[in-house]
């Protein structure tokens, strides 16, 4: 079992993911933003963070740059998912261990997420 | 269907077909893959039919589906129902189909409860279909219309994140509430409709396709019946696109011999090809056997196709017999073939499309509509036959067929010949009248060209007789005045 933080604006889209990773066995912390996820990063050490692209307040490329400058939090694997295909954004955000796809698809994501888990990148 | 839609279709990624061509032709290749659909229909409009269908044909397909029922019919008499049905097949329930009961925990548990269950089930089974059956249920345990969309809204990511295509039934947003917009109505990516509309003593049913995100597909309502092979549906050919690449260019000077030796020479050689003419004449004036004199001239390159509302096949065979001596032998061999509709009442829709797929399937060349007014008697909707008609030439014409229609005048004893079919000559290029005349104390038959595509023609109005052989053209001509009659005792068509 894991500590995973959820990080998405969109509804429905973080309800799922939680569901779906609880269902596994997971514990699931959701956030709706990147601030919001350096805070509940305080609360508890994830062991993975699934964290959008494109939200408000913060969004998940300044979530990205701020977890690799902190030591307690630049080694946790990050996820990153977003409905562009990821030739278009990746020169704008770079240190990723994983790209997923919107919309995702469950197999695609318990792979992705289980290889993470134990330490193997998805070329981010 | 479309030649388009025949060849591709069915097979076109990121499709889900129905399993009912029609339906599949009518949505442009199928549901789109992942989506949420509603399918809406009063009671006995053939809601779980369809959806059970589209199961069934999912599982053959190698898919699994997930039936889960509300507050709707219980599973054994479901299952009983659906054994009436070529498409059931018991041996994939459980393994392939399962059906689930989620009214109880639906509830105790509310919404929320019932989209884990359905998360959970669908990830089980590795669902690739979900039917929901019973949404009013649903609607009932949402405290709010928001927390009704969200319901929906969740469904949806659920459908895109575990590639499942969702139907939703419900009967609601039928009835004195149809064409009402519901919330839930804004959320999904497909509104299909099923109605039955009573017409005076008879019901026709359709469906309509409201809403479908993604994709084009057929505006309008397309004819539908519950067959023992389930849903049949058939697009509305008005809403049927013709492919660019058959659209008529230029005239096509090439003639069709109508093997009538007089005839042809009248209209430089034969009709046009890939034109329609319409033959008008009284009963026993002689239409149908200059239908049959012109499906004799068929050949391997040139198949013939007849299509008859009155004449049973048999009663036309032994007509033949006597008329065009080749084409019995024709039929036997299967250059010609003949379509019948003996029904009182029927989809136009289902006919026309008939004729379309046999024309294309066997490249028919000549193609006879024998009494062509046969489709405005069965039809509930006579506001659309000219249009119809329009739709119907148009298809015709692009597949490159040569048509004879024939059509009754109403008025046995007229004077003169009134157009009585519904804008239909302007629809035909060619037009051909027969009529009878008295002369000198005898009923004799005359012939003329009103009009031919894009030709000059012989305007003489011509004498002729119906012997062995066929149709004789002489060089008589009616009497000055134009006065015509009829007999029941004339042989011929």
């Amino acid at each position: 079992m894991a500590t995973i933080l959820v990080v998405d604006d969109e509804f429905g889209i973080g309800e799922l993911l939680e569901a779906l990773l609880q269902d596994d066995g997971h514990r699931v912390m959701t956030a709706m933003n990147g601030r919001h996820a350096l805070e509940r990063m305080g609360e508890a050490r994830p062991d993975l963070v699934i964290s959008d692209l494109m939200m408000p307040v913060m969004d998940g490329a300044a979530l990205l740059r701020a977890m690799r400058e902190h030591a307690d939090t630049k080694d946790i694997p990050f996820m990153l998912m977003c409905a562009l295909p990821e030739r278009s954004i990746a020169d704008r955000v770079q240190g990723y261990n994983a790209f997923l796809r919107k919309p995702f698809k469950l197999a695609e994501l318990s792979s992705v997420i289980c290889d993470l888990l134990k330490g193997r990148s998805h070329d981010g | 269907m479309t030649e388009t839609q025949q060849t591709v279709f069915a097979q076109e990624p990121g499709r889900l077909s129905s399993g009912v061509s029609g339906l599949d032709a009518v949505l442009l290749g199928g549901f789109v893959k992942n989506g949420l659909y509603i399918i809406q229909g009063a009671p006995g409009a053939g809601k779980t039919i369809l959806s059970n269908q589209i199961c069934y044909h999912h599982a053959a397909q190698g898919g699994r589906a997930l039936y889960v029922t509300l507050l709707s019919e219980q599973h054994e008499r479901l299952l009983s129902n659906l054994q009436l049905f070529s498409f059931f097949d018991a041996a994939r329930i459980a393994a392939e189909i399962s059906y689930v009961s989620a009214f109880q925990l639906l509830e105790r548990d509310g919404l929320a409860g019932l989209l884990t269950l359905l998360r959970r089930e669908i990830v089980a089974h590795r669902a690739g279909i979900l039917v929901l059956d019973g949404l009013v249920a649903a609607e009932a345990y949402a405290s709010t219309e928001l927390e009704l969309k969200k319901f929906v809204h969740e469904l949806q990511t659920l459908a895109l994140a575990a590639d499942c295509t969702m139907f939703l039934l419900t009967s609601s947003g039928v009835g004195i509430d149809a064409g009402a917009v519901r919330p839930e109505h804004t959320m999904v990516d497909g509104l299909i409709s099923l109605h039955d509309t009573e017409y005076g003593w008879r019901v026709e049913r359709d469906v309509l396709v409201r809403k479908f995100r993604g994709s084009d597909h057929l505006p309008g309502r397309h004819g539908l019946c519950i067959t023992a092979d389930g849903i049949m549906v058939w697009p509305r050919i008005e809403s049927l696109p013709i492919p660019a690449h058959r659209l008529p260019r230029e005239p096509d000077a090439k003639r069709l011999s109508t093997c009538v030796a007089g005839l042809d020479a009248m209209i430089g050689g034969g009709l046009p090809s890939a034109s329609t003419t319409l033959v008008m004449g009284p009963a026993g004036a002689g239409k149908t056997a200059l239908g049959l004199q012109f499906l004799a001239g068929s050949t391997e390159e040139q198949p013939g196709l007849m299509l008859g509302f009155y004449e049973t096949p048999e009663r036309l065979l032994a007509q033949a017999a006597g008329i065009a001596p080749k084409l019995p032998q024709l039929m036997q061999n299967g250059i010609v073939q003949v379509l019948w509709y003996g029904a009182a009442e029927g989809l136009i829709d289902r006919v026309a499309n008939d004729l379309l797929a046999t024309v294309r399937e066997r490249g028919v060349s000549r193609l006879v509509i024998d009494g062509l007014p046969g489709f405005e008697d069965i039809t509930v909707q006579p506001a659309r036959i000219p249009h119809f008609y329009k739709a119907l030439t148009d298809h015709l014409q692009a597949l490159g067929v040569t048509s004879l229609c024939t059509a009754e005048m109403r008025e046995l004893a007229a004077p003169v010949a009134a157009p009585p079919l519904n804008r239909l000559t302007t629809v035909a290029e060619n037009l051909l009248l027969l009529r009878h005349v008295e002369a000198q104390g005898q009923l004799r038959r005359l012939l003329s060209v009103v009009k031919l595509r894009d030709s000059a023609f012989d305007t003489r109005v011509r004498g002729f007789s119906i012997a062995r052989g066929g149709i004789v053209l002489d060089d008589t001509t009616g009497p000055a005045d134009g006065r015509t009659g009829s007999s029941d005792a004339a042989p011929g068509g």
